[in-house]
């Protein structure tokens, strides 16, 4: 059963279609990048498969069901702003995931926390965005979730803080789940893809494996991505 | 979930709440010592220091009163219609959860800050033998009570309760007001917090048109007169129909309320 589905997906925005007739499939296993240019529908879709949006027409469903409160328990979350309570001590924030997701791995999110140097009483204002982004993928990886969308995880943030967010990804997903990574930033995740999504304009203008792509078209996902959506 | 959703809501609050209390606590303390001998005219310094800790337990009343509905929709807007929203909404929690647990908090808040404003008042009225008034008038207060018939005492135990339901449901009304206009101002696409108030005087203007219309066609149509020809309750009767009909009232109020504010979070939720 794939973990997210859509067929005819449609969202609106007054008179402009964020997504148009989306129909795609992510299977369990696999780490799916969800390419597209700014504002090409990347956002939409991942908010339309947490429920923080409602569509005008199709259907959407994560392992099954609905977006909506079964599905938040199946689903790992990482939007692509800083939504952690800034007030929060990191031992609180544990306490949080802890407390509303029966997924959540403790002593993994404490590890890479104590691997940042971060101590339990520090309070997440005190940190700096680049260390609060990195909290949040924490929290977020540490589940032991069925699909993980993570929006725009490494937009904004230097080449070694894009290195440490991939590792953290590669090395924390749980194996038998996908992994939905939506960017612009094609070379940096190139390397850790199987699949790719193609979004130009809210409507999927390719899905096809990294392997695929290579032998098909004899080039990178990155040099095809140039062609693809060459201004 | 809700009892999930109700610790943190609690943790988030507390952390301000409770320091406001032991301001208020601390300026109580201070303004009863300011009361014995501060204020008598002798050292010019003290009486204004003495004016000063007053006045400061004055702003603490306020800013206690002030905090509680302050962060009534602070947390809402905040940790709902912001940022946070993001968190928020992806919990294998309802939305019906969410919004319970903010008016819950925000409710108990409001509770204790006029107890911890009652209890304040006490203290700066505290002196010599005030604890034995105090407990003179409990004594004489237990004593009328025993006194009451079995009859007088169910009732004036059911009017309390009926009192104290309708308060609490007051309460909650008066917050959903805000967390309607709030949700429906957010589901716009700009200007989300001018189109809040609009939709604050929007409703208001509404209820008020409706309701002035019910009781005008009520009067018309000479409803009361026609229910309540035939009927002749006692003043104890009348009390508790006075009562429930108050409650009564006030659930279909706060239910309006309610209403557009699921409607909204559920189908129109459109986060930044």
């Amino acid at each position: 059963m794939p973990v997210l589905e859509c067929k005819g997906l449609t969202k609106r925005f007054g008179r402009t279609a964020a997504l148009d007739e989306v129909s795609l499939t992510v299977e369990p296993g696999r780490i799916v990048g969800l390419l597209g240019p700014n504002g090409s529908g990347k956002t939409t879709l991942i908010k339309l498969a947490n429920g923080l949006l409602t569509p005008d027409g199709g259907y959407i469903a994560v392992c099954g069901t609905a977006p909506g409160r079964e599905s938040h328990s199946l689903v790992s979350y990482l939007p692509e702003r800083t939504a952690i309570p800034t007030w929060m001590t990191a031992r609180q924030l544990l306490d949080f995931y802890g407390d509303f997701y029966q997924d959540f791995r403790r002593e993994a999110a404490e590890e890479m926390l104590d691997h940042l140097g971060i101590q339990p009483r520090q309070a997440v204002k005190q940190m700096s965005k680049g260390t609060r982004e990195k909290v949040q993928l924490i929290m977020v990886m540490s589940r032991a979730a069925k699909l993980y969308l993570l929006d725009e995880p490494i937009g904004g943030v230097d080449p070694a803080t894009r290195d440490y967010i991939l590792s953290t990804i590669i090395g924390n997903y749980n194996p038998d789940a996908a992994v939905v990574i939506s960017t612009h930033l094609i070379a940096d995740v190139e390397k850790v893809l199987d699949e790719v999504i193609f979004i130009s304009q809210g409507r999927v203008a390719l899905q096809s494996t990294v392997d695929g792509i290579r032998e098909e078209k004899g080039m990178s996902v990155d040099a095809l991505f140039r062609e693809v959506f060459k201004c | 979930m809700l009892r999930k959703l109700l610790k943190h809501e609690f943790r988030a609050t507390g952390r301000i709440m409770l320091p406001m209390y032991l301001i208020l606590l601390v300026t109580a303390v201070g303004s009863n010592l300011a009361g014995r001998g501060m204020l008598d005219g002798r050292y010019h310094i003290l009486n204004i220091l003495g004016v000063l800790i007053i006045t400061a337990f004055g702003i603490a009343i306020c800013g206690a009163l002030l905090m509680s509905f302050v962060l009534m929709i602070q947390r809402f807007y905040k940790n709902l219609l912001q940022d946070e929203g993001y968190l928020m909404f992806t919990l294998p929690a309802s939305v019906h959860q969410h919004i319970w647990s903010k008016l819950i908090v925000s409710s108990v808040w409001f509770i204790v800050t006029v107890l911890a404003i009652i209890a304040a008042s006490l203290v700066v009225a505290y002196q010599g033998g005030f604890l034995r008034e105090l407990l003179d008038f409990l004594r004489y207060f237990l004593e009328g009570l025993r006194k009451l018939e079995v009859s007088e005492a169910f009732n004036g135990t059911i009017y309390l309760a009926e009192f104290a339901v309708l308060m609490f449901l007051s309460l909650v009304a008066f917050s959903l007001q805000f967390y309607a206009a709030l949700a429906a101002g957010h589901s716009q696409a700009n200007h989300k917090l001018l189109w809040s108030v609009v939709w604050f005087f929007g409703i208001q203007f509404a209820l008020q048109f409706a309701g002035s219309l019910l009781i005008i066609g009520s009067n018309e149509l000479d409803v009361f007169n026609r229910l309540f020809s035939h009927w002749d309750p006692s003043p104890t009767v009348a009390i508790h129909v006075g009562l429930l009909m108050a409650i009564g009232c006030v659930i279909i109020y706060g239910a309006i309320f309610y209403a557009i504010t699921t409607f909204f979070l559920k189908k129109h939720l459109n986060l930044e």
